[in-house]
């Protein structure tokens, strides 16, 4: 199968897995008790007030007439809008999604660092204090609730030391002109060095807490591939050549031990996305995982249903990307 | 070296000066809409009351209504003409007259969009005029003496036509007639508030106010400790006051609330349907330790669906007896041998994180009897709201927030047939009705007073609510913030605040 061939059958592929998705999740809201509209209005509003609303949003059509009327929305490119605010989805993810980005990318950077030096690292010095180290560290931080760890890392650098903010995106009298919705990156673009430094500092916990979490997985999994390459007979040959340790390390031995390893790192950081929202309610970081948690509170179905496809399109999209990458790496994977 | 010490001097003078002008809030509420049409909730409705004026407001600290943009109004002898002598020095932020149009566009709108919080006008207001430019008037369906405190939300603010569509909700920025504009609103993140160079009003203490949205309770007390706001309003967790309380660099200031929680008793339901078990559960209830133990006197028990605060109050509950309530129980057939066994709901986020606890006090203190078991269960708020629209639950816990500060609206929901039907009680009593709708009627405070007092008499008779507790309203800040105020109203001024010198 060629290259082009291959993506068009992964992008096809992907189009049920989305609907079925979508289906699913459409058909649990609708199931399990609890309407939009009431908890909205509580035990407010008069009967009538609650029945029109109902009809105005559409709720008193049957489910697959209303699923159908979603699907051809989103064909559309229309997500919908909101039941508690009225506004259109898609302008909410879109307010929201740059902040759930900006957290998980820095977060990431931090995991992948960790992940690479240490673990390869630990399996270069087998069984030495590092290695130990290396191990338990990945133990530990993978069982531990991540916003434990958070609230631990708020009242460390925030309330004993006061270094670092305990929560937000930026301070409450930093002005910032918005461009893109990356704090960090507008604040480049428009050369605000001071918002710069007050984004990194917001930005520091939650990223550092997220990226710590994650890192753990990878530690393990660089270690123990590192130590299986570094056993195989072309690390002994560089060796044999009498070529730098560091050399044999980083540029025989790590170089495949990475290619696995790239592919967990893909679908990782296509999960971090949606795990931010643990992180996210902790350190009252205002991205998409908050948001989520605060729509399912209110049963505002086309906002989760919306949520949701966003989330598992990226998720798709990731995984393609991924796997073309590899692909091209390994052409043995198209077969 | 010196010069150096020179210079972060005059900076942190400099510094300190630019900070007056400036105080930071904290929450964890958010704003959902600023649009007086579809505006419904708390926290929305505060930020209205700072940016937006309507026909009367409150006088600061109490429950009084008083002339706003309206100098004076009349009403005809039927009761349902009202009429408004509009100021004529009031403005929008760009300069738009609020005049009688104004006033017209914006009532009409709320009751063509019908938004959430529509029904408050429409379900009164027959029809809207302009009678001159400056003269409003606005006919009722029927006399109804509470409609100019209903006047006082936020729905009845009048809206800039230039700004908000006639046909449409609008998500934007406000167009502000009150004493602050909004300068700058990220959702979720931060409003930034600046006094408005073109109210008519007094101008505000603070020039500029930053109000922070926080996700949970500990990162906003983080928040104040850390210094990274200047005030916390809106929640912190019992727990965090009492913490807060013993620092000297913080004072937390507590207010009436016009809050309130109670039972609701679906009186159609078995064995709920005999008063004698009702009145028994009214007598078991220990409202004391809830008060002290869940809420360490963070609330006030309440023996009346009107509470303290409102006139027409009256404590007409009983003291806990729990004689009484063995008493009545074996009247209705029930004893140790032959236990009475209920089920007592709640729901365990819409009311904070104490709801499991306040349930789990009732269930002691009603078991304390001997002849009463509970079981409790809980739901999610909105499914919790279907059940008991379906009538499923027959004893569960509800709380109220006023929607005008009159006590009609603490007495016609709960006992009117629709208002009963729409919160679970099911209750339906000609008699109570009947004087609920002669006290709507009345213009004379007094008159109406007496009828509210038999009415909360015949409530303790037939009990099909049991109040429980009204809400103390708190907020924490810096000792060098003054100007809190935790009015009965609920009504958060920020244009009151200011830094001591």
């Amino acid at each position: 199968m060629s290259l082009k061939n291959y993506v068009i059958t992964r992008v096809i592929l992907a189009v049920p897995m989305v609907l079925i998705l979508l289906a699913l999740i459409f058909l649990i809201l609708r199931i399990v008790p609890g309407d939009p509209v009431i908890a909205i209005l509580g035990g407010k509003a008069p009967k009538e007030v609650i029945e029109q609303k109902r009809h105005e949003l559409g709720l008193d059509k049957p489910i697959v007439v209303q699923f159908f009327d979603y699907i051809g929305g989103l064909l559309k490119g229309d997500l919908g809008k909101s039941t508690l605010t009225g506004r259109p989805i898609w302008d909410e993810i879109k307010e929201r999604f740059p902040a759930t980005l900006e957290l998980t990318l820095f977060s990431f950077v931090i995991a992948v660092l960790v992940g690479i030096f240490w673990g390869s690292f630990a399996a270069y010095k087998r069984d030495s204090g590092v290695d130990i180290g290396a191990r338990m560290f990945s133990m530990v931080m993978y069982a531990v609730p991540v916003f434990w760890f958070g609230l631990m890392m708020q009242y460390i650098f925030g309330v004993v030391l006061r270094l670092l903010p305990v929560g937000g995106r930026i301070s409450p009298t930093v002005d910032l002109k918005v461009i893109t919705g990356i704090y960090s990156i507008d604040a480049l673009l428009t050369g605000n060095w001071d918002a710069l430094k007050d984004v990194f500092e917001h930005l520091f916990l939650p990223g550092l807490t997220l990226g710590l979490v994650i890192s753990s997985i990878f530690v393990r999994m660089v270690r123990n591939n590192t130590i299986l390459t570094l056993g195989q007979d072309f690390v002994k040959a560089a060796r044999a050549r009498g070529l730098k340790e560091k050399v044999v390390l980083f540029r025989y031995a790590l170089k495949n031990a990475l290619v696995p390893i790239f592919t967990m790192m893909g679908l990782q950081f296509a999960l971090l996305l949606g795990g931010a929202v643990l992180t996210e309610t902790t350190f009252s970081w205002p991205g998409l995982g908050s948001y989520l948690v605060m729509k399912i509170r209110y049963r505002d179905f086309p906002a989760i249903q919306g949520t949701v496809v966003f989330f598992a399109l990226i998720v798709v999209m990731i995984s393609i990307l991924v796997d073309v990458i590899n692909a091209l790496i390994d052409p043995r994977v198209r077969y | 070296m010196r010069k150096l010490v020179w210079l972060f001097l005059v900076l942190a003078v400099t510094l300190s000066f630019a900070a007056k002008d400036i105080i930071v809030v904290g929450t964890t509420d958010k704003i959902r809409t600023l649009d007086p049409a579809n505006c419904y909730d708390y926290f929305s409705s505060n930020i209205l009351q700072n940016v937006m004026v309507g026909l009367v407001d409150y006088e600061i600290g109490t429950s009084n209504l008083k002339p706003m943009l309206a100098e004076r109004w009349d009403v005809d002898e039927t009761g349902t003409v009202y009429t408004f002598y509009l100021r004529k020095d009031a403005q929008f932020e760009d300069g738009t007259p609020i005049d009688a149009h104004v006033f017209k566009y914006s009532f009409d709108r709320v009751m063509k969009l019908n938004g959430d919080p529509a029904f408050l006008l429409s379900d009164i207001i027959e029809k809207t005029e302009v009678v001159d430019d400056y003269t409003f008037r606005v006919t009722l369906k029927y006399p109804f003496s509470a409609f100019v405190s209903v006047l006082g939300y936020t729905v009845a603010y009048p809206v800039n036509p230039k700004v908000y569509p006639a046909d449409s909700f609008y998500e934007g920025v406000p167009s502000a007639s009150g004493p602050y504009r909004v300068k700058e609103w990220i959702r979720d993140v931060r409003i930034v508030l600046e006094a408005n160079p073109n109210y008519f009003g007094e101008k505000p203490k603070t020039k500029t106010i930053v109000i922070n949205f926080y996700e949970s309770a500990s990162t906003l007390r983080l928040a104040l400790e850390t210094g990274e706001i200047d005030v916390a309003y809106r929640h912190l967790d019992p727990r965090d006051i009492i913490d807060l309380e013993g620092r000297e660099d913080i004072v937390v200031y507590k207010g009436n609330s016009p809050q309130i929680r109670y039972l609701v008793i679906n009186v159609t339901q078995p064995p709920f349907d005999n008063v004698k078990v009702r009145q028994a559960l009214a007598y078991a209830v220990d409202r004391s330790v809830i008060v002290e133990d869940v809420f360490a006197e963070l609330a006030k028990p309440l023996y009346s669906m009107i509470p303290e605060g409102i006139w027409g109050h009256k404590n007409v509950l009983p003291e806990r007896d729990l004689e009484k309530a063995r008493a009545l129980l074996k009247e209705a057939g029930y004893d140790k041998n032959n236990p009475l066994t209920i089920d007592l709901w709640y729901t365990p986020t819409h009311y904070g994180t104490t709801e499991a606890d306040v349930a789990q006090v009732l269930k002691e203190s009603l078991e304390e009897t001997g002849v009463i078991k509970v079981n409790l269960k809980y739901a999610e708020w909105s499914t919790y709201v279907e059940y008991f629209l379906n009538g499923t639950m027959g004893l569960f816990l509800l709380g109220w927030y006023p929607d005008y500060l009159d006590p009609d609206d603490y007495v016609w929901p709960f006992l009117s047939e629709s208002g009963a039907k729409s919160l679970g009680s099911f209750y339906s009593n000609s008699e109570v009705e009947n004087l609920m709708i002669e006290a709507r009627k009345l213009t004379d405070q007094e008159k109406r007073a007496e009828i509210y007092y038999k009415v909360q008499e015949i409530l303790a008779r037939d009990v099909p609510y049991i109040p429980l507790w009204q809400g103390v309203a708190t907020c924490a800040a810096k000792k060098q913030v003054k100007g809190i105020l935790l009015e009965p109203t609920q009504i958060f001024r920020y244009y009151i605040l200011y830094w001591e010198e």
